[in-house]
């Protein structure tokens, strides 16, 4: 059992589930410990989307990873997406739903992008009830993670870690620690990386995100599109000396490799953990 | 005063969703009464490297990348047809008039067919509204519901004196369309990667449906289409065979008739068979 204050479970090592692997799961099954799901994906198709995700959840652990639920948004909540979001979530005996620490949109309107909350005590007062809100209606605490932010608000009164660690603490949600978003966030702001991972609430933390980013010169775009940097590893080892170590999942959306390469990049993160084999090759046997 | 959540959030989306630069955008009358541009500087701190447009700036770039991709994957004909810069502009007016209202990215191009049809100054539109209308139709196949086939089985069950008054139940991915450009092998072509496909008018029918989830399309004579499109209506199969039987001009025979039947139902376009209640 995990160390997190819910005992949710650790996982092991996943990836995400990506249109692209879906031939190479279906036939070879491959020995991985779990798959995190895009929940919008999978809310409004009768396709070949949800047919793979049966077979998917039928064989693996499952978690859902939101990126529209709004959560900061001063809009009212969407009812309707919640509704199917706890429906996607049995159907797929989820372990847990998460989503991002931000708003979408405002007014109605979907920008469709992970927007940075000001961390005042307004927003804390007022994402904090939202959060509660949430957590009630789909019947679970509610896993939050911290986006890659690209700008800092100068009313800003708060860390976005206390923000986020408050935040957890008071509308009792869990954390989704996106380690290579601390680095990108902090090399943003000219912050301290490995500060961040110190405050973060350890019991708090329920799963990693892992993932590579794209170098800009002037700051980090968090693409999702290579393989995970050292400094990225090292903050990853630090916090899980800090967890014990939870359910790590790593992220590739662009230039998306064979499921083989990403799954290796996933597995690599045993070796932070300070954990021995089954490593890569044993897994496939090679 | 510090402007509460509600205004900081309803001024960035202004500032992101605008189509000017980011100068423009701060300065809009929209983004200006909510934050007067004296005080941005002040709102979006600066960073070490880039100043408080440059990161405004990353969302804004950010925003119609993301969109624009969206509606690629959508609608590759038409960006194929269009070229990278004049389908980037077809965005920008489309994503200006009709921002995403649904928290998933894949309702964003429901609009565009209509958009391109009310557009003025669109080269080539009547065209481009059919392979639009044709890409949509093939998204919303994707997702529709899976159905059952019909199998073997059930047809041999159905009493020979039945058949007159059945009614023939498509499955739920399925569309009989009357077509006045070749936009399916259009983008068959662009799939192959061949550069110049044929564009020019050519009235023709086709079925368009999902077999083992894969979307597929089979041309249709036009007979063919009407006895096909009488089915999918509910029409019950001795009325909609007759119909095309005295077709005038394009009449059929019945051997025909039912070589085509067959071919439907062994492709799959069918779930069930629907027989008329015992009176
Ligand atoms: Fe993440």
């Amino acid at each position: 059992m995990g160390r997190n204050r819910w005992n949710l479970p650790d996982l092991g090592f996943g990836i995400g589930l990506r249109t692209v692997h879906y031939s190479y799961i279906l036939a070879n099954h491959p020995p991985i410990d779990w798959f995190e799901i895009l929940s919008e994906n999978y809310m409004d198709t009768g396709g070949r989307p949800l047919y793979v995700l049966d077979q998917v959840a039928e064989r693996y652990p499952v978690v859902l990873h939101g990126v529209s639920m709004s959560v900061g948004s001063t809009d009212p909540l969407n009812l309707g997406y919640l509704k199917k979001l706890k429906a996607l979530a049995d159907r797929t005996r989820a372990h847990w739903v998460s989503d991002h620490l931000c708003w979408t949109g405002v007014s109605g309107i979907n920008v469709h992008d992970l927007l940075p909350m000001p961390y005042t005590d307004e927003s804390l007062r007022y994402t904090i009830e939202r959060v509660k809100a949430v957590s009630e209606i789909l019947e679970r605490p509610l896993v939050l993670e911290n986006p890659s932010t690209y700008l800092e608000f100068g009313t800003s009164t708060w860390s976005e870690v206390d923000f986020l660690s408050t935040l957890a603490r008071e509308a009792d949600c869990g954390i989704l620690l996106d380690v290579n978003n601390v680095y990108v966030s902090c090399f943003n702001h000219g912050l301290d990386p490995e500060a961040f991972i110190d405050r973060v609430p350890a019991d708090r933390v329920v799963q990693y995100h892992l993932a590579g980013h794209t170098h800009k010169g002037t700051h980090i775009l968090d693409t999702h599109s290579d393989h995970v940097i050292d400094e990225v590893w090292s903050l990853y080892r630090r916090s899980c000396r800090r967890t014990g170590g939870v359910a790590t999942l790593l992220e590739w959306d662009e230039n998306i490799p064979s499921f083989e390469v990403v799954h290796a990049e996933a597995l690599k993160a045993r070796r932070y953990r300070g954990l021995p084999g089954p490593d890569h090759q044993r897994a496939y046997g090679t | 005063m510090a402007p509460d959540l509600g205004n900081t959030q309803k001024w960035m989306q202004a500032v992101i969703l605008h189509p000017g630069s980011d100068r423009q955008a701060v300065d809009s009358a929209e983004a200006r009464k909510l934050v007067p541009p004296s005080r941005f500087p002040r709102l979006i701190r600066p960073s070490r490297t880039l100043d408080s447009f440059d990161r405004i700036g990353i969302y804004r770039g950010m925003y119609l990348a993301r969109l624009q991709e969206a509606l690629e994957a959508d609608y590759p004909g038409l960006r194929h047809f269009l070229g990278r810069k004049r389908f980037s502009d077809l965005v920008r007016g489309y994503v200006d008039r009709y921002p995403s209202q649904s928290y998933t990215l894949n309702r964003l191009g429901d609009g565009l067919p209509e958009f391109i049809r009310s557009s003025p100054g669109i080269v080539r539109k009547d065209f481009l509204y059919e392979l639009a209308r044709f890409e949509l139709l093939m998204s919303r196949l994707f997702d529709a519901e899976e159905s059952p086939v019909l199998t073997p089985e059930a047809i041999a069950a159905v009493p020979p004196e039945c058949w007159e008054t059945a009614r023939l139940k498509p499955v739920a991915a399925l569309s009989v369309q009357a077509l006045r450009y070749p936009v399916g092998a259009y983008l068959e072509a662009v799939r192959q990667g061949n550069p110049k496909p044929a564009t020019r008018r050519k009235n023709h029918w086709a079925v368009v449906y999902r077999r083992q989830f894969a979307l597929r399309w089979l041309d249709l004579s036009r007979p063919g289409y009407r006895l096909l499109h009488a089915l999918v209506n509910g029409v019950p199969l001795g009325e909609a065979l007759s119909g095309v039987l005295r077709g005038g001009r394009h009449s059929v025979g019945e051997v025909q008739l039912f070589s085509w039947f067959r071919g439907w139902v062994t492709e799959g376009l069918f779930q069930a068979i629907e027989l008329e209640d015992p009176a």
